[in-house]
């Protein structure tokens, strides 16, 4: 494109309000299958129908079937294979929504958490946290406390380096990009080796920097569910705002839009969700770019479609690649970030390339 | 008094762009607003609809200064259709007019029977009939420029200001956008290049040069052979065409 932003002329497949719930139903149903499977495999071996009666009898809180399996297997079901699972649907999908709300903010398809730097933000406050031992008045949430401030620090720079009026050039986003994740890689980075204490608390710091969904339990799963809900649901009642505001900040402005009130909106949810999701599972990329890409040339740019089905792609393709993560070089475990990286970083290209040829 | 604009300045890089521009257009009239190529008419426009921000007690619609109107009032008051801007993300046609009803809505009010056949109606009256489903992207900057006229038009403001409408338009396509902004009961307020075209559809036109505003009238009065030779340094003639009874001018370049 000629100014400098990319876009996708590309138009929408799902077009009826039927075709487009037959669309969510199979993503549903897709999702569900996913889950089995990805609760089924591991280094021990259960078979589908106990899992299937595990999480019945779980999820219902009685025991509507007999129990023949051992206590162990309930739990390596219960409390290990399936939190993580629903831990990369949210995760998948708030990285999602993330991507949605950067590209509406800049109207740039090429911005989300991960490009624009924000994760970096993210994970420096959580390594300070975590390392430094900062925000402890905070108490157990000391850790997503310092992500989400981390997040807020490098959106507002990012941000501040990217924008000139209205409309943000990819090339200006990319550097801005580059510029802000170096300095809060580099910060990472310092506070890591700056800290001598404890190989430990090293090892768990480096886990942020690259990826990963191996900490998760019930405890985290459920706090991260409760903020992505709310932040959710704040989103969706700008659906129209955001709509209009693609459409460049001056004319959305002249069409009756406080640009200024949905873009705090927008900032301040992606760096509530980027700080929670990096909170619990470090820096995973491209996963906010990839996904809503894809959704939009599937049911358009009407966010009011497009968040709902890339919260729902979001999550299956990030339990799939949790699942690949696991399998490829088992029993040991490759951080998830590498996967979604091998994956996403050549569409990244891809996305530039076209944006030269277009 | 639809539009009062009294003593606007606007300075850009050391450069005094406006220089004590003041102007008032009543309820209901065809206002041109001509010059030559940065004379400041753009400048004029954008601070009109709160694309550049005027100083307060400067700029008034409807009798209220537009600096303490909210967007969403503002935009009851004013439609705006600026030269073209690039779009990244793709909608529909009738989605891209529909944008048009957003101030009329209360928050997380959807759209209505109504709002759909205002979209409908005034993209027929553009010559769109058919394209509601197409995508955007893919239509040509002349039918680009029309959906954006019926995205202004739902708006349904009273007020409607415009830059250069007619750019990238044909012929046909200038004259039947003047002409169904002419049918419209709304004041329209547009910087228009082509003087004929000016000519045949204003009540009024306000000639600008050099950030300034040098003469108001009907086009009768207002566009003679002496202003074209003094800011367009262009002999003319201009004559009554009789025809359409309009003024109708002819350029007659030196070199010819």
């Amino acid at each position: 494109m000629a100014d400098g932003t990319v876009s996708m002329e590309r138009h929408k497949i799902v077009q009826s309000r039927i075709q487009y719930g037959m669309f969510v139903l199979l993503l549903c149903a897709l999702i569900v299958f996913a889950a089995c499977f990805s609760v089924s495999i591991g280094a021990v071996d259960i078979d589908p129908a106990s899992i299937f009666k595990i999480i019945t009898n779980r999820a219902f809180g009685k025991a509507l079937f007999a129990r023949g399996w051992e206590d162990r297997t309930e739990t390596i079901i219960w409390s290990i294979r399936f939190p993580r699972v629903i831990m990369a649907f949210i995760v998948g999908a708030g990285l999602s929504v993330c991507g949605v709300l950067m590209q509406a903010l800049t109207k740039n398809a090429l911005a989300d958490p991960y490009v624009l730097g924000i994760s970096s933000g993210a994970s420096t406050g959580a390594v300070c946290a975590i390392i430094l031992g900062w925000f402890r008045f905070m108490g157990g949430y000391a850790t997503i406390f310092g992500a989400t401030l981390g997040a807020a620090l490098s959106i507002l720079l990012s941000m501040g380096i990217a924008s000139a009026r209205g409309r943000i050039a990819s090339s200006q986003l990319v550097l801005a990009g580059i510029a802000t994740s170096a300095l809060f890689s580099a910060l990472t980075n310092l506070v890591i080796y700056g800290c001598h204490t404890g190989s430990d608390k090293t090892k768990t710091a480096q886990y942020w920097m690259i990826g990963s969904l191996s900490g998760a339990d019930w405890g985290t799963a459920g706090y991260v569910a409760v903020v992505f809900a709310a932040a959710i649901g704040i989103v969706l009642l700008f659906v129209r705002d955001m709509d209009v505001l693609l459409l460049g900040d001056d004319v959305a402005e002249s069409l009756g839009v406080d640009t200024g009130r949905i873009k705090r909106v927008i900032i301040l949810m992606a760096t509530v969700l980027t700080g929670v999701v990096v909170s619990v599972s470090g820096v995973i990329g491209f996963i906010g770019l990839v996904v809503p890409h894809i959704v939009r040339a599937v049911v358009g740019s009407k966010h009011i479609r497009l968040l709902p089905a890339a919260i729902l792609v979001g999550g299956l393709s990030t339990m799939l690649a949790d699942v690949v993560s696991r399998v490829v070089m088992a029993p040991e475990e490759l951080p998830i970030g590498i996967v979604s990286a091998l994956m996403g970083a050549p569409f990244f290209l891809y996305l530039i390339k076209t944006e030269r040829d277009g | 008094m639809r539009l009062q604009v009294e003593a606007l300045d606007h300075r850009m890089g050391g450069r005094q762009i406006l220089d004590k521009v003041s102007l008032a257009v009543e309820d209901g009239g065809f206002i041109g607003l001509i010059g030559p190529n940065g004379c400041g008419k753009t400048t004029l426009l954008k601070n009109i609809c709160k694309a550049y921000k005027p100083r307060r007690d400067v700029v008034f619609i409807g009798g209220k200064d537009v600096m303490t109107l909210s967007a969403r009032e503002m935009a009851k008051e004013v439609a705006v259709m600026a030269q073209e801007n690039p779009v990244g993300f793709d909608v529909e046609v009738i989605d891209m007019v529909m944008f048009g009803r957003y101030p009329h809505r209360r928050f997380l009010e959807g759209e209505k029977k109504e709002d759909v056949r205002l979209c409908r109606h005034f993209i027929q009256k553009v010559g769109l009939d058919g394209y509601e489903h197409r995508s955007y992207l893919s239509l040509s900057g002349g039918e680009k420029q029309r959906v954006l006229l019926a995205r202004a038009l739902v708006q349904e403001s009273k007020l409607i200001v415009l830059d250069e409408p007619t750019n990238h338009l044909d012929v046909r396509f200038q004259y039947q956008l003047m002409q169904t902004l002419k049918e419209q009961e709304i004041t329209v307020f547009a910087s228009i290049h082509d003087l004929n075209l000016a000519a045949m559809y204003c009540d009024k036109v306000i000639w600008m040069d050099k950030g300034r505003i040098i003469k108001i009238g009907t086009p009768e009065e207002a566009i003679t052979e002496n202003d074209i030779a003094e800011i367009f340094k262009v002999r003319s003639q201009v004559t009554v065409n009789p025809i359409t009874g309009k003024t109708q001018i002819y350029y007659l370049p030196d070199a010819v």
